[in-house]
C-alpha cells in the first residue's frame, strides 16, 4: 500500500525559446506546476482530439449562418 | 533544385482563358506556346469544394467524404454543416512533401479554414475564414505578415449585393491585388520547393458577371458598362503571373490550374416543386411565398424524397429506420431510386424540349462513399440548369437564381497549363487529362512514386516525363 505506481518518461526536445515562453506562461495563467506537466496536458488533449477525430467545429453558429448567406448568395445552396 | 508552383484559378474555363482572351494575355500565352495546355475535366460534382482538394489529393469525393460545401448531419431533415479543412483526412500534395522533407506555401486553398498545421509549410486559410480577425495562418505569427503584405487589409471573399455591381467589381478587383501581393512576398521572402496559391476571384467574376460579358447569354444587353470587365480582370491577373513568373525563376515548373469551368445559365429547375407534383413531396400547408425548404412546413409522414439547391441537385429519400420519420421501406429503397431516375431523365424544360438530365448514385460513381452522401445526385440540363431548392414559386423553372443574382452555372472543363521555363515544350496539347491527377503528377515532378504515397490515380497521359 501507498506504493506509487512505476511511471515511464522519456524526454522530447522542444526549442529553448518555446521552453521559455512556455515557463512564462504557465507562471503566469495556465496553474500548471511545470513545463513537462503542461506539455503533457495539451499533447494529450492533442492526440486525442486525432484518434476521436472530434476537433471541435471551427465555425460559430452565427458564422455558419454568414457562410450558408454567402454561398446561397453566390448559387452553391 | 526543382521548384514546382501552382496558380490555381478558380473556375476559368477553357473557352475563355485559350479561345476568348489568350491574346490579350502575354504572359499566359508565353506559357501557353512554350509550355503545355489542355482541359482538365472537374470531377463530380465540378464545384469548388471538393475539387481542390481531388486535385491536392487524387481521391474522389466519395473517398473524401465531401459533396460539396453543405453537409446533411447524418439522416437529420434539416441539420447539417459547412465543410472545412478538418473534414479533410486525406494526405495533401503538401502534407506528402513534408513528410520528404520539402517545403511549401500554400495561399489559399479550399477548404483551407482552420490552417492545419504542416511542418516546414506556411499556410494561409481560405475565402471560408468567417474573418481576419481569425487564426487564418500556419504558423499563427505569419498573419501579422500577410496582413502587412496585403496592406494592411487582407480579403477572403467578395461581398454579394444584389444590385450594386459597381462595389462588387471594386471590391473583387482589390482582394485579387492583395492576394497576388501577399503571394509574391510568400514567394520572394520564404525558402519553399512547392508554392500554391488559389484565386477565387474569378468565380465570383463569373458569377457576377457573364451576362454582361457573353453575347450568348440570354439576358447579354450590347453596349453595358461591364462588357469588357472579363478582360479587365484576367488582363490584370496576367500581369500579376508575369511578375510571380520572374520570382519563381529559372528552375521553377509553373502549373496553371482550374477546378472546373464556368458557363452562362439558363436558369433554375425547382426540383422540390417538382418532387411534390410527382407525389414524392408533401407540405402541411402549401408554401404561399418564396420559402427554403428546410424552413417549409413538410409533411414528412407523406414524404418520400426532398432535394436541396445548388448548381446540382442532391435527392435523400425518406427511408424507414433511418430517417426519424421515414416513410420508405429499406427494400423499396432500390426500386425507388430507378423510378425517380427515370422519372428525371424524362423532365422537359420550358420550351417543351427534353432537358438532358444525368443523374448518379454515388455508390456507383465513386470508389468509396464515406461521409454525409445523398442518395442521389443530378445535373439538370448538362448543367445549364441549376437545381432551386426553394419552394412557393409559380411555376417549375426560373430565369434567375432563386437565393441571389447569379449569371453563370459550372461546366465540366477547366484548363491546365505547364511551363517549364529551361525548354520549350511546344505548345503541345494534353488531352483527357482530369483533376484527380494533378496531385500524382506533381509528386512524380518531385521525382515521388504517388503509389508508394497512397495515391491508386496515375498522372495524365504522356505528362510523366514532361515533369521529369
Amino acid at each position: 500500500m501507498g506504493k506509487t505506481l512505476p511511471t515511464k518518461y522519456t524526454t522530447v526536445s522542444i526549442p529553448k525559446t518555446l521552453h521559455a515562453r512556455l515557463e512564462k506562461l504557465i507562471s503566469t495563467k495556465t496553474g500548471f506546476k511545470s513545463v513537462s506537466d503542461y506539455v503533457t496536458f495539451v499533447l494529450r488533449e492533442v492526440v486525442t482530439m486525432h484518434e476521436t477525430s472530434q476537433s471541435p467545429d471551427p465555425f460559430s453558429s452565427k458564422d455558419i449562418e454568414e457562410i450558408k448567406a454567402r454561398l446561397k448568395a453566390l448559387g452553391y445552396l | 533544385m526543382r521548384k514546382v508552383a501552382v496558380i490555381g484559378l478558380d473556375s476559368v474555363p477553357p473557352e475563355l482563358l485559350y479561345d476568348k482572351l489568350l491574346d490579350r494575355l502575354p504572359n499566359i500565352r508565353r506559357m501557353y506556346e512554350k509550355g503545355v495546355h489542355g482541359k482538365l475535366r472537374s470531377c463530380d460534382p465540378p464545384i469548388t469544394v471538393p475539387a481542390w482538394m481531388v486535385m491536392m489529393t487524387g481521391k474522389d469525393p466519395g473517398q473524401l467524404g465531401i459533396y460539396g460545401f453543405r453537409h446533411r448531419k447524418g439522416p437529420s431533415y434539416g441539420e447539417g454543416y459547412i465543410v472545412n479543412s478538418t473534414h479533410v483526412k486525406e494526405r495533401t500534395v503538401w502534407e506528402i512533401l513534408s513528410s520528404h522533407g520539402k517545403k511549401s506555401v500554400v495561399l489559399g486553398v479550399p477548404p483551407g479554414y482552420p490552417p492545419k498545421p504542416v511542418r516546414d509549410a506556411l499556410i494561409v486559410s481560405c475565402f471560408i475564414t468567417p474573418s481576419a480577425d481569425r487564426p487564418f495562418t500556419y504558423p499563427s505569427q505569419l498573419k501579422e505578415e500577410v496582413l502587412k503584405a496585403a496592406g494592411g487589409k487582407y480579403i477572403f471573399d467578395v461581398t454579394f449585393r444584389t444590385e450594386n455591381r459597381d462595389a462588387i467589381r471594386e471590391e473583387l478587383f482589390d482582394m485579387t491585388r492583395r492576394r497576388f501581393d501577399v503571394a509574391e512576398h510568400l514567394a520572394k521572402e520564404h525558402e519553399w520547393d512547392f508554392f500554391i496559391m488559389h484565386e477565387i476571384g474569378f468565380d465570383r467574376l463569373h458569377h457576377a458577371f457573364w451576362k454582361f460579358f457573353d453575347p450568348q447569354h440570354p439576358k447579354y444587353v450590347r453596349g453595358n458598362k461591364y462588357e469588357k470587365i472579363d478582360e479587365e480582370y484576367y488582363e490584370m491577373v496576367d500581369g500579376r503571373i508575369g511578375r510571380l513568373l520572374e520570382i519563381f525563376g529559372e528552375d521553377c515548373l509553373t502549373f496553371i490550374l482550374s477546378d472546373h469551368g464556368s458557363k452562362a445559365m439558363k436558369g433554375g429547375f425547382c426540383i422540390n416543386q417538382w418532387l411534390e407534383k410527382e407525389g414524392y413531396l408533401a407540405f402541411k400547408t402549401d408554401p404561399t411565398s418564396v420559402t427554403d425548404i428546410d424552413k417549409a412546413e413538410v409533411d414528412w409522414g407523406r414524404t418520400k424524397a426532398w432535394g436541396w439547391g445548388g448548381y446540382y441537385a442532391r435527392v435523400f429519400f425518406n427511408v424507414k429506420g433511418r430517417e426519424a420519420q421515414g416513410v420508405l421501406g429499406p427494400s423499396a429503397l432500390a426500386s425507388e431510386k430507378k423510378r425517380l431516375t427515370e422519372r428525371v431523365l424524362k423532365i422537359r424544360d420550358d420550351a417543351g424540349k427534353r432537358m438532358g438530365n444525368q443523374v448518379f448514385e454515388p455508390e456507383k460513381l465513386y470508389k468509396s462513399t464515406l461521409g454525409d452522401k445523398p442518395d442521389l445526385m443530378v445535373y439538370f440540363g448538362n448543367l445549364d440548369w441549376r437545381s432551386a431548392g426553394t419552394v412557393g414559386h409559380q411555376g417549375m423553372y426560373l430565369s434567375e437564381n432563386d437565393t441571389g443574382p447569379d449569371d453563370s452555372v459550372h461546366s465540366m472543363d477547366g484548363v491546365m497549363m505547364m511551363y517549364d521555363p529551361r525548354r520549350s515544350l511546344k505548345g503541345a496539347e494534353v488531352r483527357g487529362a482530369e483533376i484527380s491527377q494533378v496531385a500524382p503528377l506533381l509528386l512524380r515532378a518531385f521525382g515521388l512514386d504517388p503509389a508508394k504515397e497512397g495515391i491508386e490515380v496515375r498522372p495524365p497521359d504522356g505528362m510523366v516525363e514532361r515533369v521529369a
